[in-house]
């Protein structure tokens, strides 16, 4: 092992202290290795010693997952090499290391370039056919798109487009884990599957690893609380969407997807609340062509009106109409011109069948129109971040407070309507957008002082409870990681954590990885 | 009062990657678009049209399926589209397009204002419009950051120049031509584009048009592309490698060394 | 009618051209390149494209104008308030050379009220002849009478080349002026030659919207008319042993159709043209909020930053930062660029730099092809830990 591979951390590492949940830890050693041998040569090291490692990608998370509570930071953005591509049945498949960037993969694929340096034969002869046929693209579209993969799988990452492609999950087709101990693992999808909830593991050191998985049952939700468990699961669910805790990935193997000919976005535009959430279901009816459902309350329409006027940043956005409460934008994903046409016009007499007018709607068909909507809907966020960092300069103790709660699709006017009431009664300001396809809003609650983010995170308790009985999930696809551990608890009770708790031991007995992200450290090392 | 915006249709993406085997052009699978300069032009003219009445034409001189960008225009608020299409107009440098354009003009009936973008994102030469003014017979502002008022005589506009904005009244018909600062063309409702797929497109060849093909396309072309040329590749450059921490220390001496940073 | 024309004796199916078109009009078929004539707008980008140059356009022949009577290299002597804008310098070192080379004279021409005690300068800069027209009409800079002006003594003195400067007056001048002689005009060179054999001038610029440099020239029609951007030719050095005439035209024409009612001064803090230390943003950053790294390392060392036009095209960033063909050509002493992929329109506008550091996570992007320093790595990160080492020295 190369000498600096090791490094003290110091003043320069400042930045790697923290993530997008604006939490701060601390550490006292990093490495950023480039090679899976000087990643596993970390690890043994830090195994040997006992010394806690949080693993680190792009750190875009918003749960303070790669938030180090101590210890060894591995950070793996420079292992982030596209290492092959493969063709299967008219797919491509394309095997990259973790630190690869999704706003990078995205460029490549879409040019249809990749450094093909150490490349085999097969994976060159798959980059001349990749080269040459229909377009791809990998769809997974979490907000981000700085993140890197491994922190994407970590997490189960999901976006707008995950109510017609599904979280990350669906798009991983093998992967290369590192336990703690540096003894590796490779799974493929389809190969290695539980009985009921018993699954055997074989690392490549020659172990078998025997893992007796919790008992609950999942929401039926988008969901990413915790880990992936199901009656004769496939082994690879186990480790995506783990937060870090359970191995380190060194490898993936992802599914490209044939890009849709025509991808139209409409941003429908409603005076009342309950026209919207009425048409969001009629849309749900349409099917397939359907790639995302989001929405916009009035109060992200508060924001961005001020920003518009006030940040030069922002003053690109395009008008919101005057009389607009809400709106939901909708995703066309079409094969053909002619369905995508047909499609438009059926969205717009579902308007008008709502109380809408048809005029009141933005088609974005060019990408420089596609690309001016994404930055309409990704400006809420910012001008949160914005605001609560202004707001934070008199009020230091407060923070971001967003919701990342899903429930079932007949629960969807049931949650709005407690979400509105109990923010009314607290009487706090408040931006509601999200994913409401998948009933996947995000709450935005937007404090002023210390009392309302104190009364905001009772409120937030309250919520994860009630979306539990609605059997819906508390993080639907941030993850849990460090500052969501207690709603985990809500959503699963004391003996599933147990139960959670001794499969993590199984795989990393030392407690090594991840500590703090998901729950507390047990003192006792098994059980 | 009539308005008439000059339209281009552009490759899809000015990112034009490079092969880095080959070290040529590779295409993206890129679409055909409107000239991002243009879609200012067409937001100014709906705009002025919402303030005064007046009536808008889209114009452009393509290929067939240009007819799709002149629909598009409509479904964004413009009244109507023409286009200009033969054979005879390809391989068009800016004075061949010039003339061809104002031929389409004189045809639908004259205009009292011509917009036009700024430049195009392939041609990058901005000279359409003068050349247009002149055979025209108009005066011509470039340039134009706002309109700020239109009458029948006249519109008041500021523009830019070089290192100060100026605030011109010009006399009608003129011509002008858009910059984006400040411009968020508007996208188009369903209604709109319900609008653009009924409409009806006029397409007009050589002899529709009633041109002098010995003045339009390559023919017409006083300016013709001899040579075309990768620029050199070689790279003699000094590599800073190692991590990020590492290069940043390393160019930090080296700013040191060249008396940038003491 | 003129079309292209694909060689398949000499086409070997590469499908280069078929990458090299933006506008989809060539399929490889058979493994022959095959040309949809009613897609190709015969812009000639894949006739470069073709290793074994088996694309030609079939044209017919024109008929060839009178260029023997056409004599002399004339120059657009452009005025910013009060005095000859540093173009002018430029142009008239390119001027003296391409006169030189074809052996006759060259001409300056400066419109305008304030014009005439620069003569001598003028000369010492190159001219052999300076044209001054101080009439009342032209007291204003504006663009129809300067061209009615200049078309009329063009037409009448018959110089074979006309440069311009390109600036934005120059910019809207030029193309007036190239439609009231009905001649070519080539925009913004960065090379301007005179081929020996032909005596053509030989004008080469960025083309294609990417990495391809075409040479064009204006065969048949005269004067042949370029546009040069500030900052790409060098300036003429004063000789003080020059000698030369000075002639004064007369315009006695009203004009009014456009009239100047304000000037504004612009607070522009970007001066790019003139700035010494140069950090430059491209793609690469990632996203618009990465800038302020880019801003305060130019801060940090005493300099102003700019962005690629990709950036102002994003919305990122003004156009008035923008540095390339398009926008600034930058002379400084040291240049940072972060992020920027090389596009040859962005490399016209940095040539002047004496020292180019560019950082870039592609190890084969064009940029290291103009670069001193090589800097492979991930920009933002490299912004980030040179922020913090400064910093960290600073205090």
């Amino acid at each position: 092992m190369r000498q600096d591979l090791i490094q003290e951390v110091a003043d320069c590492h400042k930045i790697y202290l923290g993530d997008e949940s604006r939490r701060f830890g601390q550490a006292e050693s990093i490495s950023f290795p480039t090679t899976e041998g000087e990643m596993t040569a970390v690890l043994t090291r830090m195994w040997k010693s006992q010394t806690p490692v949080t693993i680190q990608g792009g750190r875009t998370g918003l749960a303070a997952a790669a938030v180090p509570q101590g210890g060894h930071i591995l950070n793996l953005t420079r292992m982030n090499g596209v290492l092959g591509l493969r063709e299967a049945e008219g797919r491509f498949f394309l095997r990259v290391q973790p630190g690869v960037v999704l706003s990078q993969l995205r460029d490549n694929i879409a040019r249809r370039t990749f450094d093909t340096k150490g490349w085999d034969a097969d994976s060159l002869y798959a980059y001349h056919r990749f080269q040459v046929g229909a377009e791809q693209f990998f769809p997974p579209d979490p907000t981000e798109a700085s993140a890197t993969l491994g922190g994407m799988a970590a997490c189960n990452a999901s976006g707008a487009r995950s109510y017609r492609y599904g979280p990350v999950r669906q798009h991983i087709t093998a992967l290369r884990l590192t336990l703690s101990s540096g003894d590796p693992l490779i799974l493929r999808r389809g190969e290695c599957r539980a009985k009921d909830r018993e699954l055997l593991l074989h690392t490549e050191g020659g172990n078998t690893l025997t893992l007796t998985l919790p008992t609950y049952q999942m929401p039926r939700t988008k969901n990413a609380s915790g880990y992936y468990i199901e009656d004769n699961m496939d082994a690879i669910d186990l480790f995506i969407g783990s937060d870090g805790t359970l191995g380190v990935v060194s490898e993936l193997e992802l599914a490209l997807s044939p890009l849709p000919g025509h991808i139209w976005g409409v941003s429908c535009f409603f005076a009342h609340e309950e026209q919207s959430l009425c048409f969001v279901e009629a849309v749900r009816s349409l099917g397939d062509a359907i790639g995302a459902i989001e929405y916009f309350n009035c109060g992200v329409f508060e924001l961005l009106r001020r920003n518009k006027e006030e940040n030069p940043a922002f003053s690109g956005l395009p008008d919101i109409p005057r009389n607009a409460d809400n709106a939901v934008y909708v995703e066309l994903h079409c094969t053909c011109r002619k369905d995508a046409e047909e499609l438009l016009y059926t969205l717009g007499q579902y308007m008008e069948a709502q109380g809408g007018h048809e005029e009141n709607t933005w088609v974005a068909r060019t990408q420089e129109d596609l690309d001016l909507l994404h930055f309409f809907r990704h400006a809420a966020p910012e001008c949160v971040n914005l605001l609560i960092d202004q707001r934070r300069k008199l009020h230091p103790g407060i923070a971001k407070l967003g919701t990342d709660m899903s429930v079932p699709d007949d629960c969807l006017h049931q949650v709005i309507a407690m979400y509105r009431r109990d923010l009314k009664e607290a009487g706090l300001e408040h931006a509601v957008w999200g994913h409401i396809g998948n009933n996947h809003l995000h709450v935005n609650i937007l404090p002023w002082n210390e009392d309302d983010f104190a009364v905001g995170k009772a409120l937030y308790r309250h919520w994860a409870e009630a979306v539990t009985e609605m059997g819906g999930a508390v993080s639907a696809e941030h993850g849990v990681g460090k500052i969501k551990a207690e709603y985990l608890d809500v959503m699963y009770g004391p003996m599933h954590i147990r139960e959670m708790q001794q499969l993590k031991a199984a795989l990393d007995p030392e407690w090594i990885l991840g500590q703090g992200t998901l729950f507390p450290v047990r003192k006792e090392a098994s059980v | 009062m009539k308005i008439v915006v000059c339209v281009k249709q552009v490759p899809g993406t000015a990112r034009v990657p490079l092969d880095p085997v080959t070290h040529t052009i590779r295409r993206e699978g890129t679409r055909s678009v409107l000239n991002p300069f243009d879609s200012c032009a067409l937001e100014q003219a709906v705009q002025i049209a919402e303030r005064t009445g007046a009536k808008t034409l889209a114009l452009s001189m393509g290929i067939a399926d240009t007819e799709l960008l002149l629909r598009d225009a409509i479904s964004r608020g413009i009244d109507g589209g023409m286009l200009l299409s033969d054979r005879a107009f390809a391989g068009a440098d800016t004075l061949a397009t010039a003339y061809t354009l104002s031929m389409g003009i004189r045809r639908a009936g004259g205009a009292d204002l011509v917009l036009c973008g700024k430049m195009a994102v392939d041609g990058d030469t901005g000279q359409i419009g003068p050349e247009l003014a002149e055979f025209l017979g108009m005066a011509h502002v470039t340039q134009v950051t706002k309109i700020l008022a239109v009458t029948d005589k006249s519109v008041t506009v500021k523009r830019k120049a070089e290192g100060e904005s100026q605030l011109l009244q010009v006399r009608l018909p003129a011509l002008l031509t858009v910059v984006r600062e400040g411009c968020v063309p508007r996208l188009p409702s369903i209604r709109g584009i319900r609008a653009g797929e009924r409409a009806r497109v006029p397409v007009l060849d050589a002899n529709g048009l009633g041109v002098d093909t010995g003045r339009t396309g390559l023919a017409g072309s006083p300016t013709q592309v001899v040579r075309t040329f990768m620029p050199q590749r070689e790279s003699e450059a000094v590599s800073l490698g190692g991590s990020a921490q590492e290069q940043s220390t390393a160019l930090i001496s080296l700013l040191q060394e060249v008396g940038t940073y003491a | 009618m003129p079309k292209l024309h694909i060689d398949s004796a000499l086409c070997s199916g590469c499908g280069l051209c078929q990458s090299a078109c933006a506008f989809g009009a060539i399929a490889v078929a058979g493994k022959r390149a095959v040309v949809a004539q009613s897609r190709c707008i015969l812009c000639q980008g894949c006739i470069g494209a073709c290793p074994r140059k088996a694309i030609a356009l079939e044209a017919e022949k024109p008929d060839s104008v009178d260029s023997v009577h056409h004599k002399g290299v004339w120059v657009f002597g452009e005025m910013k308030d009060g005095n000859p804008h540093p173009v002018t310098q430029e142009l008239l070192g390119k001027g003296r050379s391409l006169a030189d080379d074809l052996g006759c004279k060259l001409t300056v021409a400066v419109p305008g009220l304030d014009a005439a005690r620069y003569s001598k300068t003028l000369i010492q800069a190159g001219a052999d002849e300076v044209l001054l027209c101080e009439s009342p009409s032209l007291a204003q800079k504006l663009e129809e009478p300067f061209a009615e002006l200049l078309a009329r003594e063009i037409g009448e003195r018959r110089p074979e080349i006309v440069l311009i400067g390109a600036t934005p007056f120059g910019r809207s001048l030029a193309p007036r002026i190239a439609a009231k002689l009905n001649t070519g005009l080539t925009a913004d060179c960065t090379e301007l030659a005179v081929d020996p054999e032909t005596r053509l001038l030989l004008q080469t610029r960025p083309a294609f919207g990417g990495n391809l440099m075409a040479t064009i020239v204006t065969k048949n029609h005269r004067p042949q008319m370029a546009t040069v951007r500030p900052g790409v030719m060098a300036p003429a050095t004063l000789n003080s042993d020059r000698r030369g005439t000075v002639r004064h035209a007369e315009y006695d024409v009203a004009y009014s159709a456009v009239q100047l009612l304000q000037r504004i001064q612009e607070q522009t803090d970007s001066d790019l043209s003139a700035a010494q230390v140069v950090v430059c943003a491209g793609r690469g950053i990632g996203e618009k909020k990465n800038l302020r790294l880019v801003r305060q390392l130019a801060q940090a060392l005493g300099g102003t930053y700019g962005v690629t036009r990709p950036l102002v095209d994003l919305g990122w960033s003004d156009q008035s930062r923008q540095i390339g063909q398009t926008g600034w050509s930058v002379r400084p002493k040291l240049l940072i660029s972060c992020g920027v992929s090389g596009a040859v329109q962005h490399l016209a506008g940095i040539g002047g730099t004496e020292m180019v550091i560019a950082i870039n996570n592609n190890e084969n992007a064009p940029i290291f092809s103009a670069a001193h320093y090589r800097v492979v790595g991930d920009c933002v990160e490299i912004l980030e830990q040179m922020l913090l080492e400064l910093k960290a020295r600073h205090n």
